[in-house]
């Protein structure tokens, strides 16, 4: 059966009903919303979020304190076997793990319930409505923690609803292994970006023309170190200020990698915009998914020069093509501005695609991040894997791996792709991914004591 | 064979089938209904029930005992007590004390049998668009999950 893509959001009649030739017949489904209906323009601009259940293996004794307050509040009775939560104890090595439900983003359970029962609340709650529960197990079935649990008692299923925002049993932790908190997410990291990419496009576009390519106040200049290197190659000669002025931005890429990717870049700043408009349809055909493709775009522009004699990929390119047209130069020229949205459109296969697979400025800045200070680093051991996996999600240049990720392997990511937006750091809740220096061993979740 | 009567017998008692009086309220409550396109009288539970009553042993080579979720909800709504799930987990109990069904699936981790290949086919289909890794982590029996779980996070 080939998954129809336009149908993808929504459970088509032939899944529902269970094989091909099924004809599809009222259930359940048609008498209550889909939980993936459409929401509310607010919700989707301020999402109320829920606290994180936070669990600290190394403080955790295993005493069950969290089972029997958690047993207490399902079945009125002490009684750890019907509690939402399960303390798995390892006698041999003496480490102890709370299992409970993480509320996925995109939850397994909500998905394959039978009676539609599991519903995840604009809060971010995944509940079970008991009044749909026919308590089959399905559930348990679907999670990759099994973590909804059958109670030996009553044959019920229970599962962790946070206590509705006030957990119990972080509440009555006496080792404070578990705890509830707002997660450890930085969420203030997205603002300042987009601030420094605002306050960075007016000053580059706007205020001081031209001036990512070149700029010269006093004795201090800047210049774009591509833009240098197609000079030398097209004039033949090495002119040292040049060199000394390009050196400041190689000098920010080796101490924090291509921030200037991530947090300056005009036309970077241009396609984060247009990748929030444009809807990513269209997978990118396989010469251009490649990112070596850059290290070609940058030789064939030096090499260009070289020929031709002037700064051939300059006249193209997105970055100068957007600093310069502004101003009196001319308002919007026509045709050299025209290079801006025709590679914006890229967006359409993949979030800043350009940057990806062919701007030789981020090229040659990858080149030099190579030998960078900083690494970013994410810990499978504290992350939660196959609930959350938002690091990948939000990753601009997809570098970070999902797939590895679930498996329980802490990915390993490349420094010279990324382009330090930092959107991992800022949005992990469970504090995982963090920067290190290059020097630094182990991930967080895994360092020696 | 005689051993075998008693247990069919002591299954019948314990599940208290005989007391049904086929007043359907189990199939109205069924989650199969919702699950499988081919549902059926045969499939669902009252049909189970009239043929344990009815043909004796000749259930067990029946298929339709595998499709069951053995859920709570026919158990709790039938006026006369009669508890489908443990008729259908008795019987389900005495075909793989015979021989291995091949109607089961086997955790993938301990080798143990953990659910009916029909229910476990229903889930892989509601799941099917998640990526490999985690579907093959579902083949495992949630005992396993749990201990993987456990040893990847500590």
């Amino acid at each position: 059966m080939e998954p129809d893509p336009a149908k993808a959001k929504t459970i088509s009649p032939e899944r529902r009903t269970g094989g091909e030739g099924g004809t599809p017949f009222l259930s359940l489904e048609d008498l209550r919303p889909s939980p993936r209906a459409r929401k509310r323009l607010m919700d989707r601009l301020m999402p109320r979020r829920h606290g994180y259940l936070l669990f600290d293996p190394s403080r955790c004794t295993g005493c069950g304190t969290c089972e029997m307050v958690c047993g207490k509040r399902n079945v009125s009775l002490v009684a750890p076997a019907s509690a939402s939560l399960k303390v798995l104890r390892n006698e041999e090595s003496g480490k102890n793990f709370a299992l409970y439900c993480q509320h996925c983003r995109k939850p397994l359970c909500l998905e394959a319930c039978p009676t539609r029962a599991i519903a995840r609340g604009e809060d971010g709650i995944v509940r079970i409505e008991k009044l749909f529960c026919v308590e089959c197990g399905i559930c348990t079935m679907a999670c990759p923690e099994a973590a909804p649990l059958r109670d030996p008692r009553t044959k019920g299923i229970h599962k962790c609803d946070l206590c509705e925002g006030d957990p119990l049993c972080a509440r009555h932790c006496p080792e404070e292994a578990l705890t509830y908190t707002r997660g450890k997410a930085f969420r203030w990291i997205k603002g300042l970006r987009w601030t420094v990419q605002a306050a960075s496009f007016l000053l580059l576009v706007f205020i001081l023309i031209g001036t990512f390519c070149f700029f010269k106040a006093g004795v201090v200049s800047l210049s774009c170190p591509t833009g240098t290197l197609q000079n030398i190659a097209s004039t033949k000669t090495i002119v040292l200020t040049g060199i000394f002025s390009a050196l400041a931005l190689i000098l920010l890429t080796v101490l924090a990698g291509r921030l200037f990717c991530g947090w300056i870049c005009p036309f970077g700043f241009l396609l984060d915009l247009a990748g929030k408009v444009i809807p990513r349809k269209i997978a990118p055909p396989r010469w251009m998914a490649n990112r070596l493709n850059k290290y070609g775009v940058l030789a064939g522009a030096v090499g260009g020069s070289f020929a031709l004699g002037y700064q051939a990929f300059c006249t193209v390119c997105p970055i100068g093509t957007l600093c310069r047209s502004y101003g009196v130069q001319g308002f919007f020229r026509g045709a050299e501005l025209a290079v801006v949205p025709a590679l914006a459109a890229l967006e359409v296969t993949e979030r800043r695609s350009w940057c990806r697979y062919f701007c030789p400025v981020g090229a040659l800045l990858a080149l030099v991040a190579s030998l960078g200070l900083i690494k970013i680093v994410i810990g499978a051991k504290k992350c939660k894997k196959f609930s959350c996996i938002q690091c990948a999600e939000v990753c601009p240049v997809g570098i970070i791996d999902g797939n590895i990720l679930r498996e329980g392997v802490s990915p390993k990511i490349p420094m010279t792709e990324c382009i330090s937006c930092f959107r991992c750091i800022d949005r992990c809740p469970y504090g995982a991914a963090k920067i290190r220096f290059r020097w630094q061993r182990g991930v967080p979740g895994e360092e020696k004591p | 064979m005689n051993q075998e009567n008693d247990r069919l017998a002591q299954v019948k008692r314990y599940s208290r089938a005989s007391f049904c009086v086929e007043c359907g309220r189990c199939v109205a409550v069924c989650p199969m209904a919702d699950m499988y396109a081919d549902f059926s009288i045969e499939m669902s539970p009252r049909g189970v029930i009239q043929k344990v009553l009815r043909g004796g042993r000749a259930i067990l080579e029946d298929k339709n005992i595998w499709y069951c979720t053995e859920c709570n909800a026919g158990t709790e709504i039938c006026p006369q007590g009669v508890s489908c799930r443990d008729l259908i987990r008795g019987l389900r109990e005495m075909v793989l004390e015979e021989h291995s069904e091949d109607r089961v699936s086997y955790c993938r981790c301990c080798g143990k049998p953990f659910l009916a290949l029909p229910v476990e086919n229903f889930v892989l289909r509601r799941l099917e668009e998640e990526p490999p890794n985690v579907r093959a982590l579902l083949e495992c029996c949630p005992a396993c999950r749990r201990l993987t779980y456990f040893r990847r996070n500590t």
